[in-house]
């Protein structure tokens, strides 16, 4: 057993104790980064990392600062200062910030020590995490590397998966922070809308993006949210709400709490095994004191979520990028004119996929468009989200399997638009739409691949999702997981 | 809406200032079979024409002014760091006027 394979509160409890020092997990957490063969890694920081936690290991441990001496991980669509941040994407290859994102500045000033800048799908465009410019990210749990973990926060995840670091950032537009959680066993929140800042964050769809976060427990990610939610003047949408101590209030008594469980999503689940552990996990929820009821959502609305998203997504997607050039930042390729140069730095350095979502985009906002599409998925959001607040009005939660189905292969696997699974496989992103916060965490296995539960509540209602999210996790018994730990359970 | 073929999908990637080949073209069309049809899904929501477009999440009112504090810009060779093209001190892109 290394420190590494406990989780962050476990391992402040090693460092306060003196059982280990910030550099002795700096160390072994760089070791690990580079042993690992995901393909999780833009940039793994050495040398910076080594020098800060020796800094840190010459001062005593601050008893209430979780974040002191702890490695963690940033997702590279995060601006990190002096390291390049490209979001996986060639058009920004090179580009280094002058700047940290709000979220970094944060976990510095806390003392914790970022190791590494994780791979993502392309600019955070796609859900696979097989479009980033360095190729597919694996899942841990599948040495083959037949199977994906999904994205695309996909490097973020392997780090926590698989040891590297108890903690990493993400950024989720639709899941792409809680279904990869799903498919490699982690806790992945996305907050309320506004609860985080985005400072710094590569917008790729403001009105959906947040920033979230992997660990591999309910109280880490309690204490981490106490960290990161606070209100930020440098982005406009920051949230003032005054702060909550998301810790201190972690209960798991559910008694009293109903959970909504939406009829059509779980009944169009075919998979066996993430149905009858559902099942398991309601039985045991209502033996704790939860009400359970199952209720109808709405067919159409479900199915208008995918498209919904596809068009609000993309549509705005190609205003936030519009700014990457290659004029102030990203590889010049030169030209005639001002527009050839610009034209020559985005059809050569945007890939394929990323150029079939700006292109939906621009067909949705063209006149003759606009609405049918991106106006009528604006009114979609609106009539979608309404339900969810009329659910929210009887109900603490809405409780459903993060995914349809454990990991993916990555063989057949692709970005392209397809419409199997339409709401099961996509219904992550009515907590984009609402704003709602939303955690993922794993409930159970299916032929040694995880897969995770998800909780869903009002906006704000961080306190009452940790709740829920903490009996949940009672039950499972999947507190601490991580492939490591998965497979020494496993030999045992 | 626009019928959708190869030259309304060039005009909307030319519009982004990229291109694309043909073959991805031809990938993008097959794509808006389904695309479209997932589109219409959009259509079948019961009231959906009446309804307010969303455009947040919920309401974001900025009613306030940050403290006017006096900051250090960043500096100009800082900045062009970032550039590909750069020539005394400026960033250099081909004459926009003969």
């Amino acid at each position: 057993m290394n420190y590494l394979d406990l989780t962050l509160s476990e391992i402040h409890e090693a460092l306060v104790n003196k059982q280990v020092t910030p550099l002795e997990l700096t160390k072994e957490a760089i070791k690990r980064a580079k042993e690992n063969k995901d393909n999780a890694f833009e940039m793994i920081i050495e040398e910076d990392a080594i020098k800060r936690a020796e800094e840190l290991s010459k001062h005593e441990v601050p008893k209430d600062n979780y974040f002191y001496g702890i490695p963690y991980v940033a997702k590279n669509n995060l601006s990190t200062k002096g390291y390049e941040t490209n979001a996986s994407s060639n058009i920004l290859n090179g580009y280094v910030p002058l700047f940290d994102a709000t979220v970094i500045d944060a976990l510095n000033k806390a003392g914790a020590i970022l190791i590494g800048k994780s791979t993502l799908d392309e600019l955070a465009m796609g859900g696979t995490g097989t479009s980033g410019h360095l190729g597919t990210t694996y899942n841990p749990y599948d040495p083959k590397h037949l199977h994906l973990i999904g994205g695309s926060s996909c490097g973020s995840a392997v780090a926590v998966a698989d040891s590297i670091v108890p903690f990493a950032l993400g950024s989720d537009t639709g899941d792409s922070v809680r279904k990869p959680a799903s498919h490699s066993g982690l806790v992945g929140l996305k907050p309320t809308w506004g609860l985080i800042s985005r400072f710094g964050l590569f917008p790729f769809a403001p009105s959906l993006d947040h920033v979230g976060f992997f660990t591999r427990s309910v109280k880490d990610s309690a204490i981490a949210l106490n960290l990161l939610a606070f209100h930020d003047d440098n982005d406009s949408t920051s949230s003032f709400k005054p702060k909550v101590d998301y810790l201190k209030n972690l209960s798991s008594d559910v008694k009293g709490k109903k959970l909504a469980v939406i009829t059509e999503i779980f009944n169009s689940i075919e998979d066996e095994a993430i149905k009858s552990s559902f099942l398991k996990l309601i039985e045991k929820l209502k033996n704790d004191g939860a009400i359970v009821e199952y209720i109808n959502f709405d067919n159409k609305l479900l199915n208008a979520i995918y498209p919904t998203y596809m068009v609000i997504s993309c549509a705005e997607s190609t205003s936030n990028n519009a700014n990457l050039d290659g004029i102030k930042f990203g590889p010049y390729l030169g030209g005639k004119t001002y527009q050839e140069v610009m034209y020559n730095a985005r059809t050569n350095g945007f890939s394929p996929l990323i150029k079939r979502r700006f292109v939906l985009g621009s067909y949705s906002l063209m006149r003759e468009n606009q609405q049918e599409l991106f106006l009528r998925a604006q009114k979609a959001r609106r009539l979608i989200v309404n339900k969810c607040n009329e659910i929210f009005k009887k109900f603490d939660a809405i409780i459903l399997p993060a995914s349809p189905t454990p990991a993916p292969l990555e063989k057949g696997s692709n970005e392209k638009v397809r419409n199997d699974y339409l709401a099961a496989d996509n219904w992550l992103a009515i907590g984009n739409f609402g704003g709602f916060p939303s955690i993922t965490l794993p409930m159970g296995f299916e032929d040694e691949l995880p897969f995770g539960v998800n909780i869903t509540c009002e906006p704000f209602n961080e306190v009452g999702m940790f709740n829920i999210a903490s009996n949940v996790e009672k039950n499972t018994g999947f507190a601490g997981l991580s492939y490591q730990n998965h497979l020494e359970k496993e030999v045992k | 809406m626009k019928k959708v073929n190869k030259d309304v999908l060039k005009d909307a990637a030319n519009r982004l200032y990229f291109d694309m080949t043909d073959d991805q073209y031809e990938t993008l069309l097959e794509e808006f079979d389904t695309i479209q049809s997932e589109f219409e899904l959009m259509g079948q929501i019961v009231g959906v024409d009446e309804a307010t477009p969303m455009t947040f999440p919920f309401d974001v009112s900025i009613d306030y002014l940050r403290d006017d504090v006096p900051e250090e810009p960043l500096k100009a060779e800082d900045v062009l760091k970032n550039a590909g093209n750069v020539k005394d001190g400026q960033i250099k892109l081909p004459k926009v006027v003969g």
